[in-house]
Order: C-alpha cells, then sequence, then structure tokens
C-alpha cells in the first residue's frame, strides 16, 4: 500500500468499515510510515474538535424567524446599496480636501488654483446677475413682458365711450 | 415548527460556511424566506430534512460565490457551545476554533458544505448524498479528502 492508497481509506479506518485484509494492510502502512501516522492523528484530532463549532442560534435571530414564518406577506430581501455608501465617502473626501487646499496653503499650486477658480464662479455669478437685470429694465424682451387678463368691467370701465351692442333696443355684450 | 427543527441546522452550515455570525444572520434568515415561499412546491413524498439542506447549501454557495469570494474574514463568536473550563481553557478553545473556522475558509465551498453537514451537523454520509443528489461514493471521497487538507492546514499554524 502506498500513501494515496492509504489516505483513500483514512475515512473508511476511521468508520470502521475496511475489511479485515484491508485493515491489515493499513495498519501494516501506517506502523511503518511516519507521515501517515500523523496524519492519521491529525485528522483524528480534527474530528474531535470540529463539532466544537456548533453554535446555538441567537434569540434575536430565532424571534426574526417566527415572524418570516407567522408572516404571509412576500418578503424582499433587503437592496444593496453598498455603492452609494462608497460614492457618498468619495465625494465626502473630496470636499475635505478641497476645503484644505482652500483655506491652509499646503500646496501652494493647488491652494492658488482654488482660488482662481472660486474667483471665476463668483465673477460669472455677478455678471449674469447684471445681465438678468438689464434685460428686465429694457422691457422689450418677451420673456419679461407683462401681461393682462381684463375683465368686461374693467374694459367697460376704460373705454366708457364704446358704443353699446343692441338687438332689438335691448342691450347685451 | 419549521423553525423550532431546523434553524439550528441552517444557521450552523451558514455560519461555519461564512465564518461570520453577521453573514449567518442574514443567511438564515434568507434561506428560511426562500423556504416559505417555496414550500408550496416541496413535494410530501421527499424527506424534508433533504430538502432544507440542499435550499441552505445551495444559497450559501451562491452567497459565497458572488460576495464573499475573494474578501472573506473570521469572527470571534462568545455564544459557542460552552463546558466547564477554566478561563485559560476557554481562551485557548476560542483561539483554536478561530483558528479552524480561519482554515475552513480555505476549502472549496461545496467541500467545505459537505464537511459541516458530516463532522460539525453529525448528519450520515447516506443523508447527504440524498439531500443534495450526489453519489455516496463522491460525499465519502470528497468528505475524507477535505478532512485530510483540513488537518494539514490546521496543524500547520
Amino acid at each position: 500500500m502506498n500513501c494515496n492508497k492509504f489516505e483513500e481509506l483514512l475515512s473508511a479506518y476511521q468508520d470502521n468499515t475496511l475489511s479485515p485484509d484491508q485493515k491489515k494492510e493499513f495498519t501494516k502502512h501506517m506502523n511503518k510510515c511516519p507521515d501517515c501516522e500523523e496524519t492519521v492523528d491529525r485528522v483524528n484530532h480534527l474530528k474531535s474538535i470540529l463539532p466544537e463549532l456548533n453554535q446555538e442560534v441567537p434569540f434575536f435571530l430565532r424571534n426574526r424567524l417566527y415572524l418570516i414564518g407567522e408572516s404571509e406577506e412576500e418578503i424582499t430581501p433587503v437592496k444593496n446599496y453598498g455603492y452609494i455608501r462608497w460614492v457618498a465617502a468619495a465625494i465626502g473626501t473630496m470636499v475635505l480636501f478641497l476645503n484644505l487646499f482652500y483655506f491652509t496653503n499646503i500646496f501652494p499650486a493647488a491652494n492658488k488654483t482654488l482660488h482662481t477658480a472660486v474667483a471665476g464662479i463668483e465673477n460669472f455669478v455677478v455678471e449674469t446677475e447684471a445681465f438678468i437685470g438689464r434685460i428686465k429694465e429694457s422691457n422689450n424682451f418677451f420673456i419679461f413682458k407683462k401681461t393682462e387678463t381684463i375683465t368686461k368691467s374693467e374694459k367697460k370701465k376704460r373705454n366708457p365711450k364704446a358704443k353699446k351692442k343692441t338687438i332689438r333696443g335691448f342691450e347685451y355684450g | 415548527m419549521l423553525i423550532d427543527r431546523y434553524s439550528k441546522t441552517v444557521y450552523n452550515l451558514a455560519f461555519n460556511f461564512c465564518g461570520s455570525s453577521d453573514d449567518a444572520n442574514d443567511l438564515t434568515q434568507d434561506i428560511f424566506v426562500k423556504i416559505y415561499k417555496n414550500i408550496n412546491k416541496f413535494d410530501e413524498n421527499l424527506n424534508i430534512s433533504s430538502w432544507i439542506m440542499r435550499i441552505s447549501k445551495n444559497h450559501c454557495i451562491d452567497y459565497w460565490r458572488k460576495n464573499k469570494k475573494n474578501n472573506y474574514r473570521v469572527e470571534l463568536e462568545d455564544n459557542l457551545v460552552k463546558d466547564e473550563h477554566s478561563p485559560e481553557e476557554e481562551l485557548i478553545k476560542t483561539g483554536d476554533i478561530y483558528k479552524l473556522r480561519e482554515k475552513m475558509l480555505q476549502l472549496k465551498p461545496d467541500v467545505r458544505a459537505l464537511l459541516i453537514m458530516r463532522d460539525i451537523q453529525n448528519h450520515s454520509y447516506q443523508e447527504i448524498a440524498d439531500s443534495l443528489e450526489i453519489p455516496l461514493g463522491t460525499v465519502k471521497s470528497k468528505i475524507n479528502r477535505a478532512r485530510i487538507q483540513l488537518a494539514r492546514l490546521y496543524e500547520d499554524r
């Protein structure tokens, strides 16, 4: 018997399901091969400690499971939105670094660029406001023209001399 | 009730499969949701225990492949079934168990599930073969190889 064959039969030996001949061969090999003997010891040790991995179900989990059992409603698993956390973290970190570079002079080049950019944005906002103001004042631009809705009574008040419409002597309109 | 009878089996498979109690909690819940959703499809002539084992094993393997394949961690837990040990012995035992769990995660997922069912949950080879619809000889040889591999990983500290 070689070591590979020995390993193949190891579980059967431990379960005591080898034939007498196989068992004899197995024991003979084990007695003359220290490596295989060690393997047997290791597997025996492993088998003795594996049952200790058994866990009791936590109390809170058992309660949650009862709720699943009682509920006949369809339960949809919670979707994984983990990536949103990463995006938020990335944006937060970026803002932090921008603040750091803007308010400190650790990296003068970055600080200068940021100040230039912020000044540019401020300038753009001021210019835009001024432009909109000018358009409003000019009163020619169609989107800012005021439109009025005049009721009939107001129309009469504004133009009292308007010819009254009559049919057979009765006024209307 | 289904939960009283099978929650421990499902939870232990999940915990020993992924090495983390948080993941095991989520997995156990997901598995029971799946069980309740598909209970109408269950053929009453079959063994419900085998059916639950198969659902649990498949769900754990899917979860592992999607989430943990390259990013797993093991955590220490304090709700092990405790015997009467001194604090020192408890500490050594906890360390051993942590190490064992860590090494178990290095086994291939399907082999790991078989080993958990046999050596931790004490199901018979025949039960495992029936529930997973795998030939008995394959189950035995896979478990045998898994034991030898894990024993070597565990002792080579």
